[in-house]
């Protein structure tokens, strides 16, 4: 296939050597998670092992569009093993990172990397093109990511590492290149093995949920570094950039934009609408002079870079989770994240700490000790303590380096406060990212799969866009009906116009566990395992021009073929999509897995919602926004809604765990084979 | 677009902008056979025809997402390589704007070192290419004198270590991987699929100092993004 460079790296750690898999083996899962899915399900012999253990398999893969014009899907890399964040079990899970390590390990003429086994001293792996090396990190331990990869830098290309051209080696014709390597590093989160630890790659590119960092420190992997000038064959380069010229005249134009912004303090927040350069630290006002930065291929370019150089690539919540010591700090506190290889996600607990420093029951002296000055949040040396605490396991950090829903267990206190929502970790141990209550395809697919789910693909159109203009004091951008209307257009194969329905009865609807499940089957296809980004993918509903309607549907086909040469089908995408949701499937059922524990948090059913939370809904015969207060999930509701979610993919509605007949309808006879030898196979 | 890229007052630039338009006449005097793209001037400077195109880049619009670099490489050589883009962009992930990326690209140069340096003729700045420095592959020997003659560092003539011929920006005269007409009378990949719209092109010889060109390329669009437009 056109896009592939051949082959995969193999690495054992243990034994240090290096072996290669024949890409052509696994041509058929195209690449990313569906690609590292099923080396996952071919090397891993036990897979209910820890994520700890050294027998763990860890895939990082590319795709055919890795490194190639296809806007937004060039950049990113996913990486898939058994994580340790998620608890009670850590389950087989997903990480992706943008920046640009895909694109290069693709010129190094490599489709993937398969790490195996545990080093017995620290190791950093040197990729330059068809030459690995695995190098002694004895020195790089106990640096932090932004250090280690600078160190990198310098071992691989020598000090001149920059404005110039390098030369790989001596011969004239063996590449050169003027970029830096592309490294993927662990700092000293991972280092000291924590479940909340993030691998980091440039910047601000982190691979947080799943705590691979840890997964790496406990492997004494440290970096992966990567420098490639070979070129990817791509089947139709006029297709390409075509279709890429085509796509882009349809998105924010930087010059004459489409929509105009009511106010000079939104743009970040009209940006989840638009597109628009810049909008991903969501920082306001917007006062520190940058550009937009974008991983490799971006059409978006939703980072920044700035004067100061702090947050630099940051997005989202790692630009916002300390807000309270105003803009220098917080942005320097991004940075504490990237340096250390924290996941912002598990460590933004500061309202339940402070909440328990308040009931008497954490704090100097206190049942639970902790000396963090308190007193002092907002400041520099609170977050700075904090970070430092976390990442080194020092003082409260010991405890909150296991994640903050193991540290929770360990103090007695996790039933009682997710019952009562003040641990608001609705699924697995991972934070709240939407509300689970309202918002259920992101609850509902997380709680079906492994961790947070992190993919905005209805976010930005159901939620994000009515909060804003609401916010703004501005009519919605489109009505809920058109929501609908475009939805039931682009949402194939099912195509129901009642899927972005989030009344009481709407969640709980056949059409939703049709909404469910594309949504399981298009990002495990389209965006986990093609690459697409998550933040500019799928393009539903499209502000910049006249008719509102995205490309999704025609533009993913049209470029997958482009660079592969193949004749794929929108459809058949999302049909390859459920085989990956079937193959992960049976891998959580060998994990232990069982209907019985797919139950969210306790206050998701408990306790109503009481800020305004902005979706559509089906109400009375029409199409309206609500602001969706007073509402729980009811768990009664919830056991029939999964009951026929099981059903609807094929599955046992009593344990939960895959048929015969469904892993079949996929081609993977030979996992329901594996189930039944297991007997785990679904009735 | 700023009026700093366009500079018809400077004395220098008088003489190119003469020489852009008086190349096919002076051409070939006072040379061999061996360089008929040459003249000479009467202060003995060697020249060629200008160019009649070149690339504008506002380093402060640009995101640093190498989309350029793809499609460079991609219509020119039907592949994707960024080692063999025409363009470079190279960037400190942990710089600060914005001097944290700078854009490499080819100048056109009025007095071109890498047409000099070129022992058989396979670089020159014909006619019906719109005069841009090109070099034709079938008459390149390899011996890199031009990607070691360009007075930038990284040289903006590449070697294609893979194909084995050098390559420089020709402002995409010759594609053969795109049905698109290129040259100073067509499209321009990279211009073309920045999503920055942070390259634009011009027919006039922008001003040059040491800083390169200077081009400002963001209008109240960008400032109301929040970005600088200074």
């Amino acid at each position: 296939m056109k896009g592939h460079m051949g082959k995969i790296l193999r690495i054992d750690l243990t034994s240090r050597s290096l072996s290669v898999i024949d890409t052509a083996q696994y041509e058929g899962w195209f690449g990313g998670h569906g690609m590292g899915s099923a080396i996952f399900w071919d090397l891993c012999k036990d897979k209910a092992i820890s994520g700890y253990d050294p027998r763990n398999v860890i895939t990082i893969m590319t795709s055919p569009l890795s490194g190639t014009l296809v806007p937004s899907a060039s950049g990113r890399t996913e990486i898939c093993g058994i994580g340790i964040q998620s608890y009670p079990t850590e389950w087989y899970t997903r990480s992706n990172v943008g920046g640009r390590f895909s694109a290069m390990l693709k010129y190094a003429g490599w489709d993937g990397i398969v790490i195996e086994g545990k080093a017995d001293k620290p190791v950093w792996i040197n990729i330059i093109n068809d030459q690995v090396t695995i190098e002694s990190a004895e020195s790089l331990w106990g640096l932090d990511a932004w250090q280690t990869q600078e160190e990198i830098w310098s071992a691989v290309m020598g000090e001149r590492n920059y404005e110039g051209w390098w030369q790989v080696g001596t011969a004239r014709d063996s590449g050169r290149s003027t970029q830096k390597p592309a490294v993927l590093a662990i700092g000293q989160a991972g280092e000291h093995l924590n479940r909340n630890a993030a691998i980091i790659h440039d910047a601000g590119n982190g691979a947080g949920q799943g705590g691979f960092g840890g997964v790496w420190g406990a492997k004494n992997l440290k970096a992966i570094s990567v420098m490639g000038t070979g070129s990817i064959s791509i089947a139709d380069p006029n297709a390409l950039i075509e279709a890429r010229r085509w796509h882009q005249s349809r998105q924010y134009n930087v010059d004459a934009p489409a929509m105009q912004f009511p106010t000079d303090n939104f743009p970040p927040m009209y940006g989840t609408m638009a597109r628009t350069p810049g909008f991903a630290p969501l920082i306001l006002p917007v006062t520190e002079p940058s550009r937009p930065k974008g991983c490799a291929g971006c059409f978006v370019a939703c980072r920044k870079r700035t004067q100061s150089g702090y947050s630099n690539e940051s997005t989202c919540v790692e630009t916002a989770y300390y807000l309270d010591g105003g803009p220098e700090i917080q942005w320097k506190a991004a940075d504490l994240l990237q340096r250390y290889g924290l996941n912002v996600y598990d460590i933004n607990i500061f309202n339940y700490l402070r909440e328990l420093n308040k009931m008497g029951i954490l704090g100097r002296g206190k049942q639970i000790e902790c000396d963090l000055p308190f007193e002092k949040f907002g400041s520099w040396e609170f977050i700075d303590m904090y970070c430092r605490q976390i990442a080194y396991r020092e003082g409260i950090g010991a405890d909150l380096g296991e994640g903050i829903i193991r540290a929770s267990a360990k103090w007695g206190r996790l039933e009682e406060d997710l019952n009562s929502g003040i641990l608001p970790f609705p699924n697995w141990g991972f934070n709240e990212h939407y509300d689970p209550r309202l918002e259920v395809e992101w609850s509902y697919g997380s709680i079906l799969g492994d961790r947070d789910i992190n993919e905005h693909d209805f976010n930005w159109y159901v939620h994000w866009m009515p909060m804003v203009t609401a916010a703004a004091g501005q009519p919605p951008a489109y009505s809920a009906e058109k929501i609908s209307e475009i939805f039931a257009k682009k949402l194939s194969p099912y195509n129901d116009p009642m899927m972005p329905d989030y009344s009481e009865e709407g969640i709980y609807s056949d059409a939703k566990i049709k909404s469910v499940a594309w949504h399981r089957h298009y990002t495990r296809f389209y965006k986990q395992s093609m690459l697409f980004c998550d933040w500019a993918w799928p393009d539903l509903i499209n502000v910049n021009v006249p008719n509102l309607e995205g490309t999704t549907g025609e533009a993913e086909p049209k470029f997958i073929n482009a660079v592969t040469g193949g004749n794929i089908t929108f459809e058949e995408g999302m049909e390859l999509g459920r085989k990956i949701w079937n193959l992960d499937r049976a891998i959580w059922t060998l994990q232990g897995r069982h209907r019985d524990q797919e139950v969210h948090a306790g206050y998701v059913y408990n306790v109503p919602t009481t800020v305004p939370y902005h979706l559509p809904v089906y109400e009375n015969g029409e199409w309206k926004f609500s602001t969706c207060e007073g509402r729980t999930l009811d768990r009664n509701k919830w056991e029939d809604f999964k009951t026929r979610y099981y059903k609807f993919e094929g599955w046992d509605p009593e344990t939960g765990w895959p048929t015969r007949a469904a892993l079949s309808s996929v081609g993977l006879g030979q996992v329901a084979d594996e189930l039944a030898k297991n007997d785990r196979l679904g009735k | 677009m700023s009026d700093k890229t366009q500079n018809s007052e400077n004395r220098e630039l008088s003489r190119r902008q003469f020489l852009k338009f008086a190349g096919g006449i002076a051409a070939g005097v006072g040379f061999g056979g061996s360089l008929p793209r040459l003249f000479q001037l009467s202060d003995g400077i060697i020249a060629v025809p200008a160019s009649e195109g070149y690339l504008l880049i506002d380093t402060k619009k640009c995101a640093g997402c190498l989309s350029c670099m793809m499609a460079c490489s991609l219509v020119h050589e039907g592949k994707e390589n960024l080692s063999l883009s025409r363009i470079q962009i190279l960037q400190n992930p942990y710089g600060r704007f914005p001097e944290d990326i700078s854009q490499e690209f080819c100048r056109q140069c009025v007095y071109p070192a890498c047409v000099e340096a070129c022992p058989t003729g396979a670089l020159a700045a014909d006619a019906k290419t719109g005069r841009v420095r090109i070099v034709y592959q079938n008459k390149c020997v390899g011996c890199q004198q031009c990607v070691e003659a360009c007075h930038y560092d990284p040289s903006r003539v590449v070697w294609n270590h893979e194909d084995k011929y050098s390559i420089k920006c020709d402002l995409c005269a010759n594609t053969p991987y795109w049905n698109e007409k290129g040259g100073p009378d067509g499209c321009q990949a990279c211009i073309e699929i920045c999503p920055m719209k942070a390259i634009a092109f011009t027919k006039d010889i922008p001003r040059q100092d040491m800083e390169g060109y200077t081009v400002n390329l963001r209008g109240l669009a960008w400032k109301n993004l929040g970005f600088p437009t200074d």
